[in-house]
């Protein structure tokens, strides 16, 4: 239902994204996972139609077979109220704290739809009710500070789904919560994408919610789409340098504690930090960061290379050779 | 062999009396901590964990001083800083020093970051400031010229080592890490916590470290202690309460961390 070709975002010389491409079919489960500066927010805005003015996009964007990679604001705001939806990291600044969480979540059924204030209420309440909410009808008169933040969460998905939207873009939804409440919250958006048939992007830098959400998964580095495959896959046998060393820098229970001389064991990282986009190299994105570097990767942007039927990744020593 | 204790607390127990409901009734009372007791050895860490709102930050305040305990003891090196005049406990909190979650917060936006380091040297009076400064830097892996320039101009895991240069920049003997690596990316804060490991070994550092992740803290602590709604839980060695946790909270904070006891 949606699907992007060598979409790219720039800021003057900074390209924030390059050559995206991926295509989502209704009920799918795409996870996009990286670190700050990878460009996996830009990709969620990107799929929202909410570019910042000031980038330069080119490539092609379709949703339902139309073309939107160039649509203006008023096309826009029409598919978003219908289409597309998105629950963003900070439950406490997207909602306003002034106004009852029910009026707010009823707002865009009132605006888009033109319902009633009663029928909007009814629909308001059933929402709730389906996010997982207690006593809906008590908790539509409440404020965003008489919630607390899992609540808020629930809230924000409520509201993302006022008006059936066919893909829910949910960025970090769970980074900002307690971790048993995260839990619930990702288990929510796959139920509802299941009941729904409703497409979910779920982008985060948590590895352990994306795995638990998705069943596509998307691997992003400075801009680009460094790998991708089968959530398990990816996560069991990683192809790309970077996810590889993404996953093995994560702390594990397992191979934590002393060792034989009773130092403490530290965790593989990967080495320096990510480049600003301004500054990032022109060729592998991840090169001067990388274990396994060769000459080409500097110089040379690796081509997305299949390994298989499903999984892919971008790195010059994939096919060994033909570099 | 056993180490020299650093820090014991007893039974520390923080009231806070709620906004009242009624004009004729005073507000009721929220327990944040309800008789929490340990004891941390020199080059050792406790981890303590729990959700928000389980008392784990409002424990650290108590134990740098920044609030008064309703009951209960703080023990630093056999000396209570709640008890202490204003300047001798100045004088003492050279020895434990805190980092913060937020490295954006916590560093002075117009200052060069030369000076948020060497602002607890300041405030102790102390002479040599510069090449202590310059010191610490190097210590958390940065350069002593890095001191010339202002928080905008580093990476937020750059950001994280500075507020721990300043935390180490008075020589402590106790570190109290509050969510220190959470706001972190995943690459980023698996540098950051070898780092504090590296610190741990070379100065012989004790660590009070608070985090809601149990995988983290299972990486970097001896002893853990699990809290909820100011109450502890249970508290142990890591190994012991990773394969043997006897509350049921524990346990889906091990499924939450994605750990199978």
């Amino acid at each position: 239902m949606i699907a992007l070709e060598d979409f790219c975002v720039s800021f003057g010389q900074a390209v924030a994204l390059r050559n995206a491409t991926l295509s989502l079919a209704r009920g799918a489960r795409l996870g996009v996972v990286g670190e700050s500066g990878s460009g996996k927010t830009m990709l969620g805005l990107s799929l929202m139609g909410m570019v910042p003015d000031a980038a330069r996009r080119s490539g092609t964007m379709t949703v339902d077979g139309v073309e939107m990679g160039s649509a203006s604001e008023a096309d826009w705001q029409k598919m978003r109220a219908r289409r597309v939806a998105m629950v963003f990291q900070e439950p406490m600044a997207a909602l306003n704290p002034l106004r009852r969480v029910g009026d707010t979540v009823m707002e865009p059924m009132r605006l888009h739809d033109g319902l009633s204030r009663a029928r909007a209420q009814a629909r308001a309440v059933s929402l709730f009710e389906e996010v997982g909410i207690p006593d809906p009808a008590a908790r539509l008169r409440q404020f965003p500070h008489e919630l607390s933040g899992g609540q808020r969460q629930r809230v924000l998905i409520a509201l993302a789904l006022a008006c059936n939207p066919a893909l829910l873009i949910a960025d970090e939804p769970t980074t900002a919560l307690d971790a048993n409440v995260a839990l619930r919250i990702t288990d929510l958006l796959v139920r509802l994408s299941r009941e729904r048939e409703m497409a979910l992007v779920f982008i985060s830098h948590d590895l352990g919610a994306v795995s638990r959400a998705t069943d596509t998964l998307v691997v992003m580095y400075g801009g680009d789409m460094v790998e991708q495959g089968p959530t398990a896959q990816v996560l069991a046998a990683p192809l790309h340098p970077y996810t590889k060393g993404l996953l093995a820098a994560r702390p594990d229970p397992a191979r934590s504690g002393r060792d034989a001389s009773g130092k403490r064991r530290r965790l593989p990282t990967i080495p320096g930090t990510v480049p600003p986009l301004h500054a990032l190299p022109a060729g592998c994105r991840f090169s001067g960061r990388c274990s396994v570097e060769i000459t080409a990767c500097a110089l040379q942007r690796p081509a997305l290379r299949w390994a298989d039927a499903t999984q892919a990744a971008a790195c010059h020593l994939l096919t060994g050779g033909d570099a | 062999m056993t180490a020299p204790v650093l820090l014991e607390v007893r039974g520390l127990t923080r009231r806070y009396r709620l906004p009242r409901r009624s004009l004729l009734r005073p507000g009721p009372v929220l327990t944040a901590v309800d008789n929490a007791s340990f004891t941390i050895r020199a080059g050792e860490t406790l981890g303590i964990v729990g959700e928000s709102g389980s008392g784990k930050s409002t424990l650290a305040r108590m134990v740098m001083a920044f609030e008064k305990p309703d009951a209960g003891q703080v023990l630093f090196q056999g000396q209570d800083p709640h008890a202490l005049s204003h300047s001798a406990l100045r004088q003492l909190r050279q020895g434990f020093q805190m980092v913060f979650q937020d490295p954006y917060g916590s560093l002075d936006p117009r200052r060069r970051v030369g000076w948020s380091i060497a602002e607890p040297l300041r405030a102790m009076g102390e002479a040599g400031t510069q090449a202590r400064t310059a010191q610490a830097l190097t210590q958390v892996g940065l350069s002593g010229q890095d001191a010339e320039k202002y928080p905008h101009e580093f990476s937020g895991g750059q950001r994280q080592r500075i507020a721990i240069a300043r935390a180490i920049v008075t020589r402590p003997a106790l570190l109290v890490a509050d969510e220190a690596v959470s706001a972190l990316d995943v690459s980023v804060q698996a540098q950051i916590l070898n780092l504090l490991m590296d610190l741990q070994e070379d100065l012989g550092l004790g660590i009070l470290f608070i985090s809601h992740d149990l995988a983290v803290v299972a990486q970097v602590c001896d002893h853990l202690m699990v809290m909820q709604h100011g109450k502890t839980l249970e508290s142990g060695a890591v190994t012991e309460i990773l394969r043997g946790p006897s509350h049921d909270y524990t346990r889906s904070l091990l499924t939450a961390a994605g750990v199978t006891p």
